[in-house]
This record gives C-alpha cells, sequence and structure tokens, in this order.
C-alpha cells in the first residue's frame, strides 16, 4: 500500500517535471520560464523527499528556488527585454544555437547511455541526519569531503568579490576623462 | 477506534501529570497507516480543515486585533458599529471581498496575475502547518523545521516578486521589487538568528527544540547570545513582513499600494491573509525557538511555583508568548517611523549582518565551553 503510493507520487512528480520542464523551454514569455522552472526544482526536492533525503530537499528549495529563481526574476525584471515574444534572431544566431542545443543534447544523450545506474536496494531508512552530513563534511580523513567543501568555499567567495567588483561604481575623478 | 482512545488517554494523562510526548498529526497518520489507512486519512483530512479554520480564524482575528489595537494607540475606538464592538465588520469585510469583482489588468500576464496570489497563500499555509501549537496540535513535525521554515518562505517572496510583475503597472513592479530585495535581504539576518537556537538545541526540529527548553527558555539561557538573536529576528521578521518601520514596499505615499495595487476581490485578499498569517506564523516560530514554545515559565528550585506554571495549559502558553510578540508587532507600528530605501539597506547590510556574524561565533565559542546555563543532562 505504502509502496503504491510512493511509486503514483513518484509518477505525478516526474510526469509534471517533464511538462513543467517542456513548458520551460517553449514558453516565449521569460518570466513564465521562470516559474515554469521553479515547478521542476520543485518537483526534484520531491524526488528527494521520496528517496528520503528532507535535508537536501529543504536546501534544494531554499537554495534555488529562494536564491536561484529569485536572482533569475530579479534579472528579468531589471532589463528591459521581459517579452520575447518579438525576437527574431539573425540566421548566425540561430545556428549557432541549434550547435550548441544539438550539442548539448548528444552529449547529454551519450553520458547518460554509456553509463549503468546500479539500482541499490533501498532499505527504507531515511539518511537524514542533519549532523552525519555536518560531520562528513568536515572531515578531513578518508571519505571526507573537507577538500571539496573549502574549494567550493573560496569559488563562492570569488564569484562574490567578483560581483562586488562588476556591479560598483566607478567613480570618475576627472570630468574630462569621462568624455 | 483504539488508537483515538489510546490517544485521549495520553491527552488526560498528560494533562494530569504535565508529562506531554508530542506527537504531531502527520506522524499519528503514519502510525496508523499500516493496519488502519482509513483512520490515517481521517487524521490528515482533520488535520488539514482544521488548518483551514486556523487560517481563517487567526486572519480575522488578527485583523480586528490590527485595527483595534491601531484605533487604540491613535485615542480613537477602531470599528464599534457592526456587532459588540465592531466584532462582524471583519466578517462583513470580508464577504465584501469575496463578492468583489475580479479583475485582472487588460495586458497583464493573466496565468501568473492568477498564480501569484495562490503562491503566497500556499507558502503561508505550509509554514503555518509546522507551528507546534501544543503537543498535541503540529499538523507535520518534519526533521529539518528550521530549514523547512525558511525554504517554505521563500516561496512567498515569488508570489510576490510574479503579482507585482504580472500586474503589468510600474508602481506594482516598483513595490515588488523592493519587496523582494528586503525580504531576501533579511531573510540572511533571521535566518543567522535561527542557527543560534539551532547550535544550542541541537537540532533542526521544532518539537525538539521545544523540549530542550524544558529547564528554561533560550532567551534567558544562553546569555547575550539568545537576546541578541532574539532581537535580530524580531527586526529581520518585521522587515520580511513589510510592516511598518520598514513598509517601503507599500508606502501609499509612493507607489500606491505595492505590488497589490492591481490586485481585487479573492486574489487581494489572498496577499492581505498571507500577510496577517504571516505575522502569526514569525511570532510563533520567535515564540517556539527563543520562548520555549508551549513550555511553561520555569524556575530551577522554586518547585511550588513550577507547579502552577504547569497546571497552566500549554496551548495557553503558546498562545499568550505569540500574542505578545504579535502585539510587539502591531506596537512597533505606531511607534517607529518609515525608513529611506538607503537607510534600510544600511541596516541590514551594515548592522545586523555583522551584529549576526558575531553573535554566532560567539555562540559556537560558548556551545563549546559549555559556558551556558542550565544545560540540559543527556
Amino acid at each position: 500500500m505504502t509502496e503504491t503510493i510512493t511509486t503514483a507520487l513518484f509518477y505525478i512528480f516526474a510526469a509534471s517535471a517533464v511538462l513543467l520542464a517542456f513548458a520551460l523551454v517553449l514558453t516565449r514569455r521569460i518570466l513564465r520560464a521562470a516559474v515554469w522552472l521553479m515547478g521542476v526544482l520543485f518537483c526534484s526536492a520531491a524526488f528527494y523527499v521520496l528517496l528520503g533525503a528532507e535535508f537536501l530537499a529543504g536546501i534544494q528549495v531554499l537554495v534555488y528556488i529562494g536564491g536561484i529563481v529569485v536572482l533569475l526574476v530579479f534579472a528579468i525584471m531589471l532589463t528591459s527585454s521581459f517579452e520575447l515574444l518579438d525576437d527574431h534572431p539573425s540566421a548566425l544566431r540561430r545556428i549557432l544555437g541549434i550547435l550548441t542545443a544539438g550539442g548539448f543534447f548528444a552529449v547529454t544523450a551519450l553520458a547518460l547511455l554509456s553509463t549503468k545506474f546500479p539500482v541499490k536496494a533501498y532499505h527504507g531508512e531515511a539518511i537524514s541526519d542533519v549532523e552525519k552530513i555536518g560531520k562528513s563534511l568536515l572531515n578531513y580523513g578518508p571519505g571526507g569531503y573537507v577538500l571539496p567543501f573549502e574549494v567550493i568555499s573560496v569559488l563562492l567567495l570569488a564569484a562574490l568579490i567578483g560581483g562586488i567588483v562588476v556591479a560598483r561604481k566607478v567613480l570618475v575623478k576627472d570630468p574630462e576623462a569621462k568624455s | 477506534m483504539t488508537a483515538f482512545s489510546s490517544f485521549l488517554f495520553n491527552y488526560l494523562n498528560g494533562v494530569t501529570a504535565n508529562v506531554y510526548e508530542p506527537v504531531s498529526v502527520a506522524t499519528r497518520a503514519a502510525e496508523v497507516w499500516a493496519h488502519e489507512p482509513w483512520l490515517a486519512i481521517g487524521w490528515l483530512a482533520l488535520g488539514m480543515a482544521v488548518m483551514l479554520g486556523f487560517l481563517v480564524v487567526i486572519g480575522m482575528g488578527l485583523i480586528y486585533g490590527e485595527r483595534k489595537i491601531a484605533g487604540h494607540f491613535q485615542c480613537r475606538l477602531g470599528p464599534m458599529r457592526v456587532g459588540w464592538h465592531g466584532l462582524l465588520q471583519v466578517i462583513a469585510d470580508t464577504l465584501k471581498l469575496l463578492v468583489k469583482e475580479d479583475v485582472v489588468p487588460a495586458k497583464a500576464d493573466k496565468v501568473l496575475h492568477v498564480l501569484a496570489p495562490v503562491l503566497a497563500i500556499m507558502a503561508t499555509l505550509l509554514a503555518l502547518a509546522i507551528v507546534p501549537a501544543t503537543p498535541w496540535f503540529q499538523l507535520i513535525d518534519v526533521n529539518i523545521g528550521v530549514i523547512y521554515v525558511t525554504a517554505v518562505g521563500s516561496i512567498g517572496v515569488l508570489g510576490v516578486l510574479i503579482g507585482g510583475w504580472s500586474s503589468n503597472n510600474k508602481w506594482s513592479l516598483l513595490g515588488a521589487m523592493r519587496a523582494g530585495a528586503q525580504i531576501i535581504s533579511y531573510e540572511v539576518s533571521a535566518t543567522l538568528a535561527l542557527l543560534i537556537i539551532v547550535l544550542f538545541a541541537g537540532s533542526l526540529q521544532l518539537s525538539t527544540i521545544v523540549e530542550s527548553q524544558a529547564d528554561g527558555w533560550w532567551i534567558w539561557r544562553s546569555h547575550l547570545a539568545g537576546i541578541v538573536a532574539f532581537f535580530t529576528f524580531l527586526i529581520a521578521s518585521t522587515a520580511e513582513l513589510n510592516r511598518t518601520p520598514f513598509d517601503l514596499p507599500e508606502g501609499e505615499s509612493e507607489l500606491t499600494a505595492g505590488f497589490h495595487t492591481e490586485y481585487s476581490g479573492m486574489r487581494f485578499a489572498f496577499f492581505f491573509l498571507a500577510e496577517f498569517i504571516n505575522m502569526f506564523v514569525a511570532s510563533a516560530i520567535a515564540a517556539t525557538l527563543f520562548l520555549g514554545g508551549w513550555m511553561p515559565f520555569q524556575i530551577a528550585g522554586l518547585d511550588g511555583f513550577n507547579a502552577v506554571m504547569q497546571a497552566i495549559p500549554p496551548g495557553v502558553w503558546f498562545a499568550v508568548k505569540t500574542g505578545g510578540l504579535i502585539f510587539l508587532l502591531m506596537w512597533f507600528r505606531w511607534t517607529f517611523p518609515r525608513l529611506r530605501i538607503d537607510q534600510l539597506m544600511g541596516l541590514e547590510w551594515k548592522f545586523l549582518l555583522p551584529v549576526g556574524f558575531v553573535n554566532l561565533l560567539f555562540a559556537a565559542v560558548l556551545i563549546l565551553m559549555g559556558w551556558y546555563f542550565a544545560p540540559i543532562p543527556a
């Protein structure tokens, strides 16, 4: 009974994730695309919950919906191109776009086809102990993740500083130099 | 039926012996799921129905309270005409809102315009479901409680942003931008303040955090760290709620009504209700994390006093604490003048955030050294 419902939930979320992903790439209104993206991310958070990884699901919603999608919406609002409807890209841009999309599709398809996914038996008990996750993130012994953790934090710091440098106002001291 | 009678037995037992075992409605449903699936569905349906009722009753109560309190702060009486002391005024207003015409602006994005208030109220309902009002009244008790509250809150921001954008109105857009920028800025400080209590309690689960305060609330026990975190959270959540010292997103002299300018009828009611319930949720979370939730006030050594305090049911404790915080938020509104936008951002990034980081470090040192009052026997 429980398994049936879990399976049904999985298919519901999987189907809506695929549909939302299609809506995301097919819509011509960019803000709607952001909203459908939110739906896709929410569905993947639901998958994490079904797999028993509640912490990951929470972080997924917090970071991707609360951070990335909000940032996207802000970017859309701040730029004037809020409608893609009138956009007629040039032939070169179209060809480049098709090439990029095709290349990405080929790489993804190859990666998916050449990988074997060993399905581990699911043992029912949720492995969502935040304390364990925290300890293994800061563990510098074998099997620890302290190096990737620190590398990512340095990367984020660099991105932060880069963002400030790009966004900061450059004070022009000499009014002649501007013209 | 057996599950219900054992629940009743535990309830009565808990009331007389003051030993409560917090069980959320979802856990209760999961327990009986294997052999009595209909009972489980019944529990869930009951929980959801109660939650909906709770939403409406709290919403109306807060709107009435806000109008009355605002009135008395200004030496007015507030609503007096409809019903005894205007008690039915809110019901009349709600009926009026529900039968009003639902206008969607001509060139607005209709889908998003309809979706935005739904997102806002959905986020609020999800947050309301985790509030541990009493040991028996908590709909879900996920083990990532604090993260859940923050995550769900971020969906509400999107509701506001999308609502403002899809109205096709520059005041709405500006209001939404201000609201969004303000909410995501102050969310950082609010989360930092919550993290301090997570550090002390050693858990993200709200029921465990409440239980960890049986010997004393974290605001007293954690020396200065708890008090600083409490005030940081209070200020940050006032800003997240767009309430008065920080109500620039709705500054009526500048922006008409902010992001909900173009909303009317039921959809406006959704935004309005979400805003008021968010105030309740923020107060309830502050009460739960800092003021012990439904735990009674205890002083070690004074057994007689403790017994009297324990005789008061946990629901009353929770209501008094949350109500007090809500009153404080309403009081803020008539005390502080509205900030300028640069003051608003300066307060967050140049004051609250550094204070929050230093406080987090301080709290970590306190915990490492074991320098907090009345540590719980493990």
